[in-house]
């Protein structure tokens, strides 16, 4: 009896095993036809309904897993903002001391509190309790520091009223704040359409006679993060105000800034009157290529995906360099690491610029500062302060955005340029203030190569003991 | 002679399962029969005939497909080409189905075990059918030019044939067409009385 031909027994009957392997067989082939047919009609049934409410939500709940319950795909992407280990070439999401990687900083800053405490926030799901833990945040803070932190915002807004929550205290409204940056702060909860719930872009965009409700989905898409990545000031101390009503641009808020006389804090080297930039993103992003080609915030940080038939926008808010098979490659046919590169490219050459912008502006705040020494009257000064607040102003703008530059490279590089030119004639001005004090060399600069070393000189400065900066 | 119309005489006898008993030859065809009707089911779910023919609605019975077919749809090549004119190789009826059958395949694979990537890239085997697909209609265009080396594609700089660009992000809420039901239409509506 041959394996091989097991029908062919002279009574025309198989052999035993036959039976058995016959029904395997078949159950299998039916089995895998089954769970196939199963699969296909599984899919179908998918990409028909993409979203299934399993809950209705209140007008303005805050609390992100009840959203998370109709739209599981969302929340869960969104749940990986938890995520603080990821690191790009200048960026990331970790615990990240700016001051203890840049001295200057220190200098620049000196006279705010960013000389004394400037951290990176950590993703969006850590809002709450980043900003409950800067050292900048203090005692005297009021309810405006909450305004980008939380989902429980737009509800205490609804209910108190915009300016009384700005002027409430800080500490006061910490017991009804809990929820970080997610759902509400851009969806109506009961259409999922993208909405403004910040009042400050709101009037912004009004000054610019823009309503939001005007503006396309695709638009939306960028202006529901612009309600936070972008440039503001406290106006009357507590009132959040985006410095829009002349345009977007470093020169014209500089112009707006200097027609509403607004200052954040003196140097304390140069006495300079400092407007510290504040992530301006949005504003940076809208002259770059990406916005005059109609790619929106999300496009890239906040990509689609495909989940089987289901395509839903990731709500994992990161570097686009963490994933750029789905954020650049869609549109860019190229290899990610080709890509990759070619972003960093563009970005290390910004980084070269603030580099060489901070030195020029830290030297020009010695230099001012030593011309004051040598005995010129502020009358005298005041020219090289005002370069030394333009320049630093253009040189935040661009520091102080995300992106390093990426979000507009040409218009970073422009801007880093401008900040370096005013930085170097500020130092011009100082220089003559000084040779008319018959001071011909150069002043000496202290050691600010450290942190502690930066720390001790601003410090110096503004408890009026400084160290003489003649030669 | 004999000897050949013999060996077709036992192929016969053994499709037929005649030298089996009449027990185990009843077992055997319900068996295959049961499989082969489940087979017909899953067929009819699939849309599986629509892969014979070259209508793109064949080419999105796999959801992935969808942002392809609504770039192509509203690009210049929607008025005047389906995807097989261009994915398919026109060398032969032969050379078509087994492409079709290969990349079929592949693709059938890839999507019932969600091994699909985010973003879809050509594979090695598509890039020579497309580039001669491309020359098929468009090769009076490039009859005076010379090739650069390299092997370079028609679509290394024409890259917006599927719209600006084929992607997700590009057909962000696409209308497709609906699949055909699996059920019958009878079955839908019910017997008449």
């Amino acid at each position: 009896m041959s394996l091989s031909t097991p029908a062919a027994t002279p009574s025309g009957r198989p052999p035993r095993w036959v039976g058995p392997a016959l029904l395997a067989l078949v159950a299998a082939v039916v089995v895998l036809l089954g769970l196939l047919a199963a699969s296909i009609m599984e899919r179908r049934w998918e990409a028909q309904q993409p979203a299934l409410i399993v809950r209705p939500l209140a007008e303005w709940e805050p609390d992100n897993a009840a959203w998370g319950e109709n739209y599981p795909r969302e929340h869960e992407s969104y749940l990986r903002t938890r995520g603080a280990t990821t690191r790009t070439k200048f960026g990331g999401s970790f615990p990240r001391d700016y001051l203890d990687e840049d001295p200057l900083l220190v200098v620049l800053y000196g006279g705010s509190a960013f000389s004394k405490d400037y951290r990176q926030a950590r993703g969006h799901y850590y809002s709450v309790q980043d900003v409950a833990a800067t050292k900048r945040v203090g005692p005297a803070a009021v309810g405006t520091c909450w305004t980008c932190k939380s989902t429980d915002v737009p509800r205490l807004m609804a209910a108190m009223g915009a300016k009384e929550f700005y002027a409430a205290k800080f500490d006061d409204l910490r017991p009804q704040v809990a929820h970080p940056i997610g759902c509400q702060d851009c969806h109506d909860p009961r259409t999922m359409t993208l909405r403004i719930t910040r009042p400050a872009l709101r009037d912004a965009l009004a000054a610019r006679a823009r309503r939001p409700e005007d503006a396309a989905h695709q638009e939306m898409r960028s202006l529901v993060c612009a309600q936070c990545h972008a440039e503001y000031y406290f106006r009357e101390g507590t009132h959040l105000v985006f410095p829009w009503a002349k345009g977007l641009s470093v020169e014209e808020m500089i112009a707006y800034y200097d027609e509403h006389n607004f200052t954040d804090y003196t140097h304390a080297v140069s006495k300079a009157a400092i407007v510290k930039a504040q992530h301006p993103d949005y504003e940076l992003y809208a002259s770059g290529i990406h916005a005059y080609r109609g790619v929106a915030c999300a496009d890239c940080h906040m990509p689609y995906r495909t989940e089987g038939a289901v395509k839903f926008t990731s709500h994992h808010v990161q570097s686009p360099l963490l994933d750029v098979a789905v954020s650049c490659a869609v549109c860019h046919r190229w290899s990610e690491e080709e890509i990759r590169a070619r972003v960093e490219v563009v970005q290390a050459k910004t980084a070269g610029a603030k580099a060489s912008a901070e030195k020029a502006l830290a030297a020009a705040h010695f230099d001012v500062a030593a011309a004051a020494q040598a005995g010129s009257a502020d009358a005298d000064l005041a020219g090289a302060r005002r370069l030394i607040r333009h320049a630093q102003f253009r040189w935040d703008y661009v520091a102080s955005s995300n992106g390093m530059g990426f979000h507009s490279p040409q218009e970073a590089m422009r801007i880093l340029g401008e900040a370096m030119k005013e930085a170097q004639e500020s130092r011009l001005l100082a220089a003559r203030l000084l040779a008319r004090r018959g001071v011909a060399a150069e002043p000496k600069h202290p050691d600010v190569s450290t942190r502690e070393k930066a720390a001790a000189v601003v410090a110096a400065f503004a408890e009026g003991r400084p160290p003489s900066l003649l030669p | 002679m004999q000897v050949a119309s013999r060996r077709r005489g036992r192929i016969r006898r053994w499709l037929l399962l005649e030298p089996l008993s009449r027990g185990w030859r009843a077992a055997i065809f319900a068996a295959g029969g049961a499989a082969l009707g489940l087979a017909i089911v899953a067929a009819r779910i699939a849309n599986a005939t629509s892969y014979l023919s070259d209508a793109p609605g064949a080419c999105i019975n796999c959801h992935v497909m969808t942002d392809a077919y609504a770039t192509w749809e509203r690009g210049s090549h929607g008025l005047a080409a389906a995807c097989s004119d261009c994915h398919v190789p026109h060398t032969g009826l032969a050379a078509a189905y087994a492409f079709k059958a290969a990349d079929g395949g592949r693709h059938s694979y890839v999507f019932t075990l969600r091994r699909e990537p985010q973003v879809l890239r050509l594979s090695r085997g598509a890039e020579p059918v497309i580039q001669a697909n491309c020359l098929r209609c468009h090769g009076d265009l490039v009859a005076m030019t010379r090739p650069a080396a390299g092997g370079r594609r028609c679509w290394d700089c024409h890259m917006n044939i599927h719209g600006r660009s084929r992607s997700l992000s590009s057909s962000p809420a696409a209308l497709r067409p609906r699949l055909p039901p699996a059920g019958l239409d009878w079955m839908k509506k019910g017997l008449p009385p």
